[in-house]
């Protein structure tokens, strides 16, 4: 992927709420073709990230271009080049499959026969056959998580923003997904969040590892773990620090 | 304006595929009906006392069908799009916070209309049941569509905005009954208040008073011009709101 085109550039994001700082100047590129595992404790910025490429919240400070667009002055032409699946699977409960993704599909402009087009392709590619004419209120969490995957892929976007694309999802589903992925092909970039190390180690070209806001590396899963001369999962262990279960345990009721 | 139409036909399509609709339209209807039995009783009274348009839109009843279904068409408007997480996954989308606003606005304006249009009937259902019913004024009548209309849309924009500010549907309900319940009782003011200029201030507000004039065909300028800028002033304040949420 050396000398394919960046699709997503983050510069220095800084990211403070009300009583904490999310991210602490993160910078990164991905390229075209590239899929990149977004890693890290709970609290470590993963989402924050995420949802600042995909505009739904404003870096503090810094500066993020996803497909040459800036995030914060340009976020309508960013938001037509992306596809962006927040963690819980947000789908409306009331509409049928087929209808939620025509629905999808036209507000990101697909019309006519592109859609109908599109439609079928997607529902194919994401194992929705059978499902399409169900309520989405009646579906498992892992056919949800496929209607995420298919609104996504219906506008054939250059930039996937997955979180937690595998979570809750059965062994046979997260083989879909991960197939599904490896298949999106060199034209686009995905960048997903994920826990599971296992997964994010077989499915990613490149790891970042957040930690406490600050990214703590940027390689291929297989120079971390030689760079340690240890495995991954023990690489990425060195590298964080999880949050402690107790918080100011001495501010507790005995202190 | 291409997102437009899909995301006014989605809410649309959203008011009849869940209960809100048919509740709103059950609790609606229950109370118009409250007013047509009002009608019939007086005609059965005499024809004089029949005047349909004071029968439909001059009473509390008409007040009570306003107040109680402009917070039940807004509650869920973005409140449950909040709650759900939906609205991140909408926002992410290329449509921007005017055409979000303008279409949950648009759509809950014609599911009003709807709720409004079996009234259409009321003359030719009288009439049929043999009602010496004394004939219709049309000007009147228009105004007073038209006025239920203004302040349809005015209360509709005040619950949206307060659908707006809250993840819970009840929440929102219950701001936006107390909100349109201000609007409709602060015309009651003016004859408790005891300062004339007070009195005077507040009768320019009074929703009451503006149905009352619709009602009797008066279409005040300054009144239509009051409730078009004021849903548009609201709107406007909805659009910003979304806006910040992006910013913030």
């Amino acid at each position: 992927m050396a000398g394919a085109e960046t699709l997503i550039e983050a510069d220095n994001l800084i990211r403070r709420f009300s009583r904490c700082e999310a991210l602490g100047g993160v910078s990164f590129q991905i390229r075209r073709g590239e899929i990149a595992a977004l890693l890290g404790p709970n609290g470590s910025g993963k989402t924050t990230t995420l949802r600042i490429l995909a505009t739904a919240l404003a870096p503090t400070a810094g500066r993020a271009r996803v497909a040459g667009y800036d995030v914060t002055v340009q976020s309508l032409a960013v938001r037509r080049r992306i596809a962006y699946l927040p963690e819980n699977v947000p789908l409306y409960p009331e509409m049928r499959v087929d209808e939620y993704l025509a629905f999808r599909g036209r507000l990101r402009g697909l019309r006519g026969a592109r859609l109908a087009t599109r439609l079928r392709e997607t529902v194919e590619q994401c194992g929705l056959g059978d499902a399409a004419r169900r309520t989405i209120g009646t579906l498992s969490r892992g056919y949800r998580q496929r209607v995420g995957l298919a609104d996504g892929l219906l506008h054939e976007p250059d930039v996937l923003l997955l979180d937690e694309p595998l979570a809750g999802l059965d062994p046979a589903q997260v083989d879909a997904v991960r197939t599904l992925l490896q298949g999106l092909g060199p034209d686009r970039c995905v960048l997903f969040s994920t826990h599971v190390l296992a997964e994010a180690e077989r499915l990613c070209h490149r790891a970042l590892i957040l930690n406490a806001g600050r990214l703590a590396a940027a390689k291929a899963p297989a120079q971390l773990a030689q760079a340690g001369e240890t495995t991954f999962a023990e690489a990425y262990r060195r590298l964080t620090t999880p949050l402690p279960l107790v918080r100011n345990p001495g501010r507790g009721r005995n202190a | 304006m291409s997102a437009f139409f899909p995301l006014w036909r989605r809410e649309l399509g959203a008011y009849f595929r869940t209960s809100i609709g048919y509740v709103a339209g059950t609790f609606f209807l229950a109370i118009a009906g409250l007013g047509l039995w009002r009608q019939a009783a007086q005609l059965a009274r005499s024809a004089a006392e029949g005047d349909l348009t004071q029968n439909l839109f001059g009473t509390p009843v008409y007040w009570l069908a306003l107040l109680v279904a402009t917070p039940l068409l807004t509650m869920r408007l973005f409140a449950e799009e909040h709650r759900a997480g939906t609205l991140e996954t909408l926002l992410a989308a290329p449509v921007t916070e005017t055409q979000v606003v303008l279409a949950k606005f648009a759509a809950a304006c014609a599911t009003f209309a709807l709720l409004w249009l079996p009234t259409l009937a009321y003359a030719a259902i009288l009439r049929h049941c043999g009602a010496n019913l004394p004939e219709l004024d049309w000007g009147p009548v228009a105004a007073a569509y038209l006025g239920t209309a203004l302040v349809g849309a005015f209360f509709l924009a005040l619950g949206l905005l307060c659908s707006l500010l809250t993840r819970h549907q009840a929440v929102a309900a219950m701001a936006s009954l107390a909100a349109t319940g201000l609007a409709l009782s602060g015309g009651r003011l003016p004859f408790y208040a005891h300062t004339a200029p007070f009195r005077e201030f507040a009768a320019a507000f009074a929703a009451t008073r503006h149905l009352a004039d619709f009602t009797a065909g008066i279409v005040d300028t300054r009144t239509v011009v009051w409730y078009v800028g004021g849903t548009a002033l609201l709107l406007f304040v909805a659009v910003r709101i979304l806006e910040a949420r992006r910013l913030r």
